[in-house]
């Protein structure tokens, strides 16, 4: 009885390791095909067969020297342009996003619900609705084309994005704040000295994602850039490499690029990871 | 259903008769959001009212300082020896007149009209020059730029007001107003939200409010190719846009897009939530299943989809799925011969459905992570219990862990089944709306309301018709949140975890 | 706080504001110097303007560039011609020694540069590059301004790109090329020059040798050769200005056009493939395609795929019921455009004027392989010497123009290219394609 049920177990754990791998390999085998055929030699965009025949460090090469076709494209200027929009646009989000978030899981004001209601009405509006009118305004403001403009993009929305969290907050015990306030802490210090060390998940987690928005962004940034190259972001400009005027001579550039921008992400996002999730379930739970 | 019998269900059947419960909820549901509304301006217009009192009354019980106020701002601060406070009042008022005679006015006369200047060509010898006439886009948009400033700055008067009143009663009682030391002091403790918030709000109020009132106000009007400005102008034209939309009887083609549209991206949220979810869930579960070996190993090898841009990995899907893609390469090897299926342009059944795969194949990941987590955190003496009461594996997993992952999950699902709806990138990347059809207008059959908005913003320069859209997909998405909402706290507590 | 907050953000309004006036203001102010004698379509006299060099009588320029000041200009030209686009600027400046000049050449695909126009106008280059079936749109949303050289550039260029460009008895634009459509690309090792006239031996000879056959027809711009073939050809626009007029059609015979192709693609199905353009030089380049239907933007990369082998012809024929129809093509031209909020409007006119002159059209045949639209350049070896050229101007006979094409045109005759290729698609029944033309023309001429 022991036995078969032991067997059972066994049979039961075998079949789950053989599905988990069938599916971890149909998972992953778009990236090995795109990590392979970035070092490709041969062919311009498709070729009849899975595995590169001549490899070569050609795509990298060109894609940061910019040869092998028209200067206009300068991929290691776009690297720059978007760590740096990166950079900037991260500090600013994740401190308005713990600002935001702490303001209403802790504070007890007049309009809170009002505040937080409106800000969830805000992000069902379509985000495309709007682009034009940002464009506008940011024209109006003589930044148009300037990565200044990027980086108020990605960052003026992020307060409304509080709900991960601020569901976090929520499952911090109100007792330490009762704590400190009875030793005479102001709400300044409770958010600075007692809050924030407890939330590293939630900080971590915010920086994650505000960090990689700006990678992943092809569409406002196309339009704020307009026809002005030097200031693209690689998101735009990869995918200006996929477009019909360039793709035949640059696809296994494309691929190059793709790997350079998704490796250090993905690392990052590895490294990360438990951060990520203890942020997720937590926050989300609640939120 | 008594209670003790709906106990008695099996989950699913307890999922079903809460989905029945869900949509028979949907006309009460509705019907309390508009008498939400309703109550909302009730409430308004009687605050309107009292506020219409109070500044009489003030303004009788006021001292000339008080009285003053009513023109210049700041004059009660000021007298009462709080100096800061009555500059910046004043400030306001000055940079506000400044504002509106310089600049404001210009363009808030025009309002009403958008313009009347048309722009015409004049010739200098032979070369041909533009005389600009007005600019309707400028003129609404920084109307609705003036309109804001104008309402933050009654705003302001008014609190300058009761600000000037609060000081002459301190006054009357013998206090002193706070220094400005303190005052700073406070907004790091006591008003510490107003510190925290109006950077976020100011912001926010720049780059989202606004431009939003203005789409919405562009959907009133018939800013398109031929109504663009410099070069043309454009004007209100009250609901045609709307009509044209709605207008199913007479079969037009914007009205049957529309509609079509509207099932096709209910449909794919549905189904994309949905495989989403149940699929997510069975992964995660054999992943934290007691025995498997390499969780995190498991775990890092599907979120790697996560990490990598979506626009990378979605475009290389674009093209591994073309005719001469890997994915018919890899089916020819297994089949002798290249299959040449076309995956994205052929039928719309089949593209339909890759879209799907797909979909899966970048939203499971994020599902088995935060499943994951809750996994984990169900709490161990729940097992102890059911186990002690003699409770199988088959049974504690129906009883304790779906359950339980269902209560949990559930606000996620309705942000999700939102963002599904909003879900650009997958269609947008992977079809380009595509295949194409002779029914649409300026829209394929994989396409959803919002790559269709796109579509008519970028390419189409048809601002107020996809205005129009993007009002009537928000309603679709604060309905169906505002009626889960609303009904989830009954889920809640009919099935709460003690 | 809250009071601070309120009064910087009145500040920084007012200031981005103001900021955001003085562009428009300035320019509607400059603007009023005109004098309002107007004398459009008339355009100058030949010793004012010398279409051979592009030079123009520096009077012309008027207070423009006057007492030193600099005039800066912005030109938007496509990938490939951007270096040579700099080189001629050089050469621009030269004819002009007085004045001078800060003028910039930026990239910008021709096929987005009436949309990134229409976005934002005052942004936009002063002097663009753009295809033909744009200038509607272009003029519709009263962006572009009109040619100021009219009579010297039309008599100096092809009679076609001339009433191409006009609208309502105006030339709005500078022509620049008279080749922008598709021709038969094909590997001479695989189809020999004979069998490329037939569109069956052609696939016959590709099958041989295993490989494909590439015509892009989920796009409307390819796949309406179907219907053009089959006799349903386009004839401008109706009177309202956006419904699409067809030419007078024998229904029967153009179901059996269109029938005659689909057996062919069943027949050839996995050799005649459906796939973007791109895929036939890239495909040439990984030996899986034979030949495929490309365009002149295409030919460097595609010669340099297929070196010695590289073969170029019109479009072939297709038999249907015993005779031999050629395929009839989309074709368009290219043209330059002066955008009209260009705050140099002048100059603009002239670097038009001499991008789209003789010496730079034959600079640009030269080097780039470009169709030249002067009627000089055509006569030239370079052009009579091309392959290309040749097949391109021989399908130019055998084409619609690719002009007064109305918005709705592209997306039914993609689906019309769709459906004929689908697995489903039954070429033996007569009423069901009968049905599908009549939807395509039908949806096609209905403005939504």
């Amino acid at each position: 009885m022991i036995k078969s049920y032991k067997f059972r177990r066994h049979l039961a754990n075998g079949l789950i390791y053989l599905f988990l791998t069938v599916m971890g390999i149909i998972w992953i085998s778009p990236f090995v095909y795109l990590v392979m055929h970035s070092f490709r030699g041969e062919g311009l965009i498709a070729v009849p067969y899975l595995i590169p025949k001549e490899w070569t460090l050609q795509n990298y090469i060109d894609l940061f020297t910019g040869a092998g076709g028209n200067a206009a494209l300068s991929f290691p200027r776009w690297f720059m342009n978007t760590f740096i929009v990166a950079c900037f646009s991260c500090i600013i989000s994740t401190v308005s996003v713990l600002m935001v978030s702490y303001a209403f899981s802790r504070l007890r004001f007049k309009a809170r619900k009002k505040f937080m209601n409106i800000g969830m009405i805000l992000g069902m509006f379509p985000g495309f609705m709007t682009m034009i009118a940002i464009y506008y305004l940011l024209k109006a403001m003589g930044l148009t084309q300037t990565l200044v403009a990027l980086v108020i993009c990605y960052s003026c929305g992020a307060g409304l994005g509080f709900q991960i969290s601020k569901g976090f907050f929520d499952t911090i015990p109100r007792a330490l704040d009762e704590a400190a306030t009875i030793d005479g802490a102001t709400k300044n210090q409770i958010f600075w000295k007692i809050i924030l060390p407890m939330s590293k998940p939630i900080v971590v987690y915010t920086v994650l994602t505000s960090f990689i928005g700006p990678w992943t962004d092809f569409i406002l940034a196309k339009i704020i850039m307009g026809d002005k190259r030097e200031n693209y972001t690689v998101a735009i400009g990869l995918q200006l490499m996929t477009t019909n005027d360039f793709m035949n001579r640059y696809y296994k550039q494309f691929l190059a690029g793709s790997v350079v921008v998704a490796v250090p992400i993905t690392v990052l996002f590895l490294l990360m990871q438990r951060y990520y999730v203890e942020g997720v379930t937590a926050g989300g739970v609640k939120g | 259903m008594t209670y003790v019998e709906y106990k008695m269900l099996n989950p699913f059947q307890k999922f079903a008769y809460k989905l029945k419960k869900f949509i028979l909820a949907i006309p009460h549901a509705l019907a309390t959001f508009f008498k939400a509304i309703g109550r909302f301006f009730a409430k308004l217009f009687l605050g309107i009212g009292r506020g219409f009192k109070n500044y009489g009354v003030t303004f009788v019980k006021g001292d000339w300082a008080t009285k003053l106020s009513y023109i210049i701002f700041g004059v009660g601060d000021f007298s009462k020896g709080k100096y800061y406070k009555g500059i910046i009042y004043l400030l306001v008022e000055v940079f506000y007149i400044l504002y509106m005679i310089f600049f404001g006015w210009t363009y808030l006369s025009k309002f009403g009209t958008l313009g009347t200047v048309e722009t015409h060509r004049e010739y200098v010898g032979i070369i041909p020059k533009t005389v600009y006439g007005d600019n309707s886009m400028l003129i609404l948009l920084y109307s609705v730029l003036s309109i804001v400033i104008t309402v933050i700055v009654f705003a302001i008067y008014i609190y300058n007001i009761k600000d000037a009143y609060k000081h002459q009663q301190m006054k009357a009682e013998g206090k002193k107003p706070t220094s400005f030391i303190a005052d700073v002091k406070d907004f790091l403790d006591g008003k510490y939200h107003i510190t925290l918030l109006s950077l976020p709000t100011l912001l926010i109020g720049i780059f989202n409010i606004l431009p939003l009132i203005f789409m919405i106000l562009i959907a009133f009007t018939n800013y398109d190719k031929s109504h663009l400005p410099p070069g043309t102008l454009f004007t209100w034209i009250g609901l045609d846009n709307f009509s044209d939309l709605l207008n199913v009887v007479d079969g037009a083609r914007k009205a049957t897009t529309f509609m079509e549209l509207t099932k096709w991206t209910l449909l794919w949220a549905v189904v994309a939530t949905f495989s989403n979810y149940i699929l997510g869930m069975i992964f995660a579960l054999m992943i934290n299943k007691k025995g498997i070996k390499f969780k995190a190993f498991w775990r890092t090898l599907f979120v790697i989809t996560i990490a990598v841009p979506q626009f990378v990995s979605l475009l290389l899907m674009n093209q591994m799925l073309q005719q001469n893609g890997a994915i018919n390469v890899l089916l020819g090897m297994f089949l002798g011969e290249n299959p040449n299926i076309q995956f994205l342009n052929s039928t719309t059944l089949m593209a339909r459905m890759t879209v799907i795969i797909v979909n899966c194949w970048v939203g499971i990941p994020y599902t088995i992570l935060s499943m994951s987590g809750i996994l984990m955190n169900i709490p161990e003496d729940l097992y102890e219990s059911a186990r002690i009461d003699g409770a199988g594996p088959v049974k504690t997993f129906t009883k304790i862990t779906l359950p339980y992952m269902i209560f949990v999950t559930t606000p996620q699902l309705i942000t999700q089944f939102v963002g599904n709806i909003n879900n650009f990138n997958v269609i947008y990347l992977l079809t380009g709306g595509g295949p194409k059809t002779e029914e649409f207008y300026q829209a394929g059959r994989t396409d959803i309301l919002v790559t269709w908005l796109f579509n008519l913003t970028m390419n189409q320069q048809d601002y107020g018709l996809a205005a129009a859209i993007g009002i009537l997909v928000f309603i679709v998405c604060a309905t169906i949140s505002l009626i889960v909402y609303n009904n989830s706290k009954s889920m809640k507590d009919e099935e709460a975890f003690s | 706080m809250k009071k601070i907050l309120a009064i910087l953000l009145a500040g920084v309004m007012t200031a981005t504001a103001f900021a955001g006036c003085t562009g428009g203001s300035g320019e509607e102010s400059s603007n009023n110097s005109s004098n309002g004698s107007s004398n459009s379509g008339s355009g100058a006299s030949a010793t004012q303007a010398d279409v051979a060099t592009g030079k123009v009588d520096e009077s012309l320029f008027g207070d423009e560039g006057a007492d030193g000041s600099t005039i800066t200009l912005k030109v938007w030209a496509p990938d490939a011609t951007v270096n040579l686009a700099k080189e001629q600027i050089e050469a621009f400046k030269k004819l002009y020694p007085d004045k001078k000049f800060d003028i910039s050449v930026v990239a910008q695909g021709e096929g987005d540069a009436a949309t990134a126009l229409m976005n934002d106008a005052t942004t936009a280059a002063d002097v663009f590059s753009f295809p033909s079936d744009q200038l509607n749109l272009l003029v519709d949303a009263g962006v572009i301004s009109p040619c100021a050289f009219a009579d010297v550039v039309s008599s100096a260029n092809q009679e076609e790109t001339v009433t191409a460009g006009t609208i309502n008895d105006e030339l709005y634009a500078y022509p620049e090329t008279n080749d922008n459509g598709y021709y038969l690309v094909y590997d001479k090792s695989v189809v020999s020059d004979e069998q490329a006239g037939k569109l069956e031996d052609i696939l016959a000879a590709c099958k041989e040798a295993g490989k494909q056959f590439v015509m892009d027809c989920g796009d409307g711009f390819y796949s309406c050769t179907f219907a053009f073939t089959a006799g349903v050809q386009v004839d401008g626009l109706e009177e309202d200005g956006i419904t699409q007029k067809f030419v007078d059609y024998d229904e029967d015979a153009a179901v059996k056009t269109l029938q005659a192709f689909g057996k062919l693609i069943k027949k050839y199905k996995g050799t005649f493939v459906s796939l973007n353009v791109k895929n036939v030089a890239s495909g040439f380049a990984s030996d899986t395609c034979g030949a495929g239907i490309d365009g002149s933007w295409d030919t460097s990369v595609n010669e340099e795929a297929l070196g010695d082998n590289f073969g170029a012809a019109k479009l072939p024929t297709i038999n249907v019921d015993g005779e031999d129809k050629q395929l009839i093509s989309m074709f368009g031209y290219k043209y330059l455009g002066v955008n009209g909020s260009s705050k140099f409007p002048a100059s603009a006119q002239i670097l038009a004027f001499y991008l789209g002159s003789q010496v730079c059209q034959q600079q640009r045949a030269e080097e780039l392989g470009w169709g030249p639209s002067n009627l000089e350049v055509q006569k030239d070896k370079v052009v009579t010497d091309s392959v290309v050229l040749q097949a391109i101007a021989e399908q130019a006979s055998n084409s619609c123009a690719q002009v007064n094409i109305a918005k709705t045109f592209w997306d039914p005759m993609a689906n019309l290219g769709n459906q004929l290729i689908a697995d489903e698609f039954n070429p033996d029944d007569t009423d069901a394609i009968k049905q599908l033309l009549k939807a395509t023309i039908e949806n096609i001429r209905d403005e939504g």
